[in-house]
């Protein structure tokens, strides 16, 4: 049986699960790009976001995390435990003692001197861009993250988030003007 | 979503999606993933799809062996009643012989069986597996034959019957 861009997730899945190699490539090759994109905006780190993706898909393929396609669609349930991931990563750093701080203004949440994303993102305006968004709140972080770059829905933010869609609109609105605050901001301190 | 009071935001944002459209997952996430999967759905395939064409002709050949040597065993018992059923034809004991000239069901199911006195020469013993000597060639045994009630032979008791 052949894999074709219109096989649904939930046959990928039943057929990763009976051990198709080729079912498993393309539910990843398929959910990866946008997975990560996330996890590299949510943690602006090139290691996280990679190591959580790989960590997403190993849940699912060793059956640890039980997706339940009655409960929402692949790539929702993918964010959200991305979003876990990340979450959980940030409390384990809080706890360990704080590195020495670089010399640079924006140290506050490093990128990786690797990382694909200082590398790509050439234009000026889309680094400052991301830069205000990884000073943003972790959870208003989520909800600008979610809908303005990967166009999910209040209510999929909702369920990736465990949250109401209430407190949904309300952190995307906080984060929007916090954001367009600090773009604003790094506006004027530029010659 | 309208958003009048964050005019320029909505085209930096554009900006950043546009910039990190091309952005995937480093290979080498895909590559241990797919090792993994490898590794898992070996320990869970069942023993025999596990097994290569090597083992599959190790394990045929292993299998005609052992078809064969339990037919032999099983087959050997009849062998051995067919062998001791032909022995008993000829049965030699203190200097006598009883030789059976026909089946044994055959001499139990005979109604009126008759018991004849006679001689035979030694050299016609030969033919049902007595031992013959040159020295005693020329001999006559002294023999006791069993006939049927239509004269014919069902057995022959030979007695005073010397391999020497």
């Amino acid at each position: 049986m052949t894999i074709t861009p219109t096989t649904s997730d939930t046959d990928l899945l039943r057929r990763m699960r009976a051990g198709d190699a080729q079912a498993f490539a393309a539910l990843y090759r398929r959910h990866q790009g946008p997975l990560y994109r996330f996890a590299l905006l949510r943690s602006g780190s090139a290691d996280t976001a990679a190591d959580t993706v790989q960590e997403a898909f190993m849940g699912l393929l060793s059956g640890r995390l039980a997706f339940d396609p009655l409960r929402g669609a692949l790539p929702h349930f993918l964010f959200g435990v991305a979003r876990l991931l990340i979450l959980k990563q940030e409390a384990a750093r809080r706890r360990e003692p704080p590195l020495p701080e670089p010399d640079e203004d924006d140290s506050e949440l490093a990128c990786d001197e690797a990382c694909p994303l200082a590398r790509v993102l050439a234009i000026e305006a889309a680094e400052e861009v991301r830069r205000a968004l990884s000073r943003l709140a972790p959870h208003y972080r989520d909800a600008v993250i979610l809908y303005e770059l990967h166009d999910l829905s209040y209510g999929e933010i909702a369920t990736i988030c465990a949250i109401d869609i209430g407190t949904v609109r309300s952190r995307l609105a906080r984060g929007r003007v916090a954001l367009a605050k600090a773009l604003r901001a790094h506006a004027l301190d530029t010659p | 979503m309208h958003h009048d009071d964050t005019p320029d935001l909505d085209h930096q944002l554009a900006q950043l999606r546009s910039g990190m459209a091309g952005i995937d997952t480093p290979h080498c996430v895909e590559k241990e993933l797919m090792q993994a999967f490898a590794a898992q759905f070996a320990q869970r395939q069942p023993w025999y799809r596990r097994l290569g064409l090597l083992e599959w002709s190790a394990a045929g050949i292993g299998g005609l062996v052992t078809v064969a040597v339990l037919g032999l065993l099983l087959v050997s018992p009849h062998l051995a009643n067919r062998l001791h059923e032909s022995n008993a034809l000829v049965r030699i004991d203190n200097g006598g012989a009883f030789i059976a000239l026909d089946s044994f069901e055959r001499i139990d199911a005979e109604p009126a069986p008759r018991l004849v006195e006679t001689e035979v020469p030694r050299t016609m013993l030969a033919a049902l597996g007595l031992p013959v000597t040159p020295e005693n060639a020329g001999d006559a045994v002294r023999a006791e034959m069993l006939v049927g009630a239509g004269g014919e032979p069902l057995a022959l008791r030979l007695s005073s019957l010397s391999f020497n």
